[in-house]
């Protein structure tokens, strides 16, 4: 009896290994990897998928939503395993690109739909003259104050450094268990840190012909402006542990007076149970600078599968369709971001007031060089030198290192 | 149909293939899982990979020298060490003891027992999760606790450097050890007939007597097995480290599997990540075989 049943689970795993390999149809297939950016995304999905293969009889799409947590793996998976997927809706570009696994943006993106994105978000997928993605959508940073908390201190927003250490005194003063300013220098996302200071000091990763600047005298001077609020008891009191959304929770529970953080910070508030009265102004710039958001893209890239004509119109064909204005607007009010095309811009200003004045600093924020080669390791460079920062080390030297580092 | 019958009937050549008929699922399943990646894993450490992971080609010892060039590398290396031998020492000893306490009979041993499963049977993520809340400053249990209790009056920040940090993700790595010791122990004391230590008795013999001339040599044999599961499962232990600090600040939390995690998922360097696993498989590898080597010798002799 027992080896009656034993051949039987062979013969049921032998089978089970055949079926992985059959199946084909004449349909053009497309295999679509998107990253999950909330809870309703692969909801969203399901139904963009149902509408796109009503109105493309002949277009078999396969969408994959995978979380942020484990979608570098698959994909670098997937692609090693020559399984790369036809679209990927991703972050990052740069390094895909560098190892000639892309198709330049003209060659699937009808000129109708090129047309709507902004020009400045096309140029953060150029390399080498060529756009290598498309954006799906952006976000931007700007300042989030408790109006009450800074009411109640008897202080204006702060719109200079010297003002915001004076605003944070302040605070401190009328209430020592509030934290005055929301610093986080975390591996998760310390890059933005170093960005909101060195940006608002006239300082950046880069110059305009796009050699790192990484250890200018405007970048030593904003680690050491914010490591010295850490420093002085104003900030939060673990910034390396400490996360954006350990301080977005702090803000919201009324224990954190202002942070500089994401348009997503507005709708987390609204859903918490007794919303803090809370306003939104510029990023605090160093006297006599221009004050600078932080700007984040996602994006779409094609692989280069060897499509066939058919392959390379279904494409087409799934761009136009999720980047039609309603459908495309609808999508990014969804996920709660900001559009990277100016019709939908339009659509989503109209429909939210609190929402235009997000799209025009969007319009005017800077981008990390994310399209350099050399960003991942300079990301995780300031985040190091930041954190070392933390620990007493000599910021002009670590940078200096840095620069010597990457740039050679 | 009785067993006797049952093997006349087969055929020499089934008989003859039988056994490897039963184990092939097992080897199909090892190669998959364990051969194979291993395999890839030497193969990219020493090649040049780019950043989404394609093999470039061969690359010698630069993936390891660029690894031990890393200023931070000698701090990862020394913390894993460090996080190694402290957790397993220190979770062998209190869950020895504890497991010789659970040995006893008592009124509610079955509960206490089950208990003492607990934090074993819950997923790592979560405990270690549980523990930052545990510690944190700003709304924190430990914090709240004492305030209700009347001993602090403002809140004491548990971590006001990284070492305090990382001795909090040993104390998890501990609480979280312990039940698998104590478990491997009691199934070992357990197996220990009561006559011996009825016999040391009469022969008046005293408690801790009795615990290192009967005890301890009996159970040594389950205690090995624990400690080198242990040894490996410390080493490569990844959700604590990475849920309460990911490292932070600096490295100077880093165990070697974090790093390496960062090494391939946050700064794109697959192949050095790669190296920094066969070092930590070398290190591992090395240290098992002694210990078992050197324990099973002085078993026979």
């Amino acid at each position: 009896m027992k080896k009656i049943i034993a051949m039987l689970l062979v013969l049921v795993m032998a089978l089970g290994l055949v079926a992985c390999g059959g199946g084909s149809d004449e349909k053009v297939e497309l295999k679509v990897i998107a990253a999950q950016y909330g809870g309703k995304t692969a909801e969203w999905w399901v139904g963009f998928e149902k509408d796109f293969e009503a109105a493309n009889g002949n277009i078999d799409l396969v969408v994959d939503v995978v979380s942020w947590n484990d979608i570098y793996t698959v994909v670098n998976t997937r692609i090693s395993n020559n399984d790369a997927p036809d679209i990927l809706n991703i972050d990052v570009f740069a390094d895909y690109q560098a190892d000639g696994l892309l198709l330049p943006a003209e060659d699937y993106v009808s000129d109708e739909t090129y047309a709507k994105f902004y020009p400045a978000f096309l140029d953060q997928s150029v390399v080498d003259g060529t756009v290598w993605a498309i954006p799906d959508l952006a976000s931007a940073r700007a300042l989030y104050y408790n109006a009450d908390i800074l009411a109640a201190a008897g202080v204006e927003v702060p719109t200079t450094w010297a003002e915001l250490k004076d605003v944070c005194e302040a605070i401190k003063a009328y209430d020592a268990n509030i934290y005055p300013w929301g610093v986080d220098m975390t591996t998760d996302e310390g890059q933005a840190c170093f960005a909101y200071y060195a940006w608002t000091n006239g300082g950046g990763f880069v110059d305009a012909s796009g050699n790192w600047t990484l250890n200018s005298a405007e970048n030593v001077e904003a680690a050491n402006y914010i490591l010295g609020l850490v420093a002085d008891g104003l900030t939060n009191t673990n910034p390396a542990t400490e996360t954006r959304y350990d301080l977005q929770e702090m803000f919201a529970a009324g224990k954190l007076a202002m942070m500089i953080g994401p348009n997503q910070i507005s709708s987390y508030v609204a859903s918490t149970e007794n919303p803090i009265n809370f306003g939104i102004a510029s990023i605090p710039a160093n006297e006599g600078k221009s004050t600078s958001s932080v700007g984040v893209m996602d994006r779409f890239m094609v692989f280069d599968n060897e499509h066939s004509d058919a392959e390379m119109e279904a494409i087409t064909k799934f761009f136009d369709f999720f980047y039609e204005d309603k459908r495309y607007s609808d999508w990014v009010i969804m996920e709660d971001f900001l559009p990277a095309t100016s019709a939908g811009g339009q659509i989503m200003a109209e429909a939210d007031p609190a929402a235009a004045a997000w799209i025009e600093i969007v319009g005017s924020a800077q981008f990390y060089p994310a399209a350099k080669a050399e960003w991942a390791d300079v990301k995780q460079g300031v985040i190091n030198v930041l954190q070392q920062g933390l620990l007493g080390q000599d910021v002009q030297g670590l940078l200096d290192a840095l620069q010597a580092d990457i740039a050679g | 149909m009785s067993k006797k019958t049952s093997a006349a009937n087969k055929s020499p050549l089934l008989r003859r293939a039988e056994p490897y008929l039963w184990i092939a699922p097992s080897i199909i399943l090892m190669t998959i899982f364990i051969i194979i990646p291993i395999f890839t894993v030497f193969r990219m450490a020493f090649s040049e990979v780019s950043k989404t992971g394609r093999i470039r080609g061969f690359a010698g010892f630069a993936n390891f020298l660029n690894v031990m060039d890393n200023p931070e590398f000698s701090k990862v290396l020394s913390n894993t060490v460090v996080w190694t031998i402290l957790v397993v020492v220190l979770s062998t000893v209190l869950g020895f003891i504890l497991a010789l306490l659970l040995n006893n009979k008592f009124k509610g041993r079955k509960i206490a027992r089950a208990i003492v499963v607990f934090p074993w049977a819950t997923t790592l993520v979560i405990q270690a999760s549980a523990w930052k809340f545990i510690i944190n400053k700003d709304y924190g249990a430990l914090n709240a606790l004492l305030k209700t209790m009347g001993l602090i009056q403002t809140n004491i920040d548990w971590t006001p450097t990284p070492e305090a940090f990382f001795a909090w993700e040993i104390a998890c790595g501990i609480f979280v050890t312990i039940p698998f010791v104590c478990f491997t122990v009691l199934s070992g004391l357990q197996s220990i007939d009561d006559s011996y230590y009825e016999a040391a008795t009469v022969d008046g013999a005293g408690y801790f007597q009795k615990l290192f001339n009967i005890t301890l040599p009996l159970v040594k044999n389950s205690l090995t097995v624990a400690t080198v599961l242990n040894i490996i499962y410390v080493f490569n232990s990844f959700p604590i480290v990475w849920t309460m600090t990911k490292g932070d600040p600096a490295y100077q939390t880093d165990t070697l599997v974090t790093y390496l995690y960062k090494l391939a998922f946050y700064n794109g360097k697959q192949g050095e990540a790669a190296a920094v696993s066969v070092i930590g498989f070398t290190i591992l590898l090395i240290c098992a075989s002694v210990y078992m080597v050197s324990t099973l010798k002085k078993g026979d002799e």
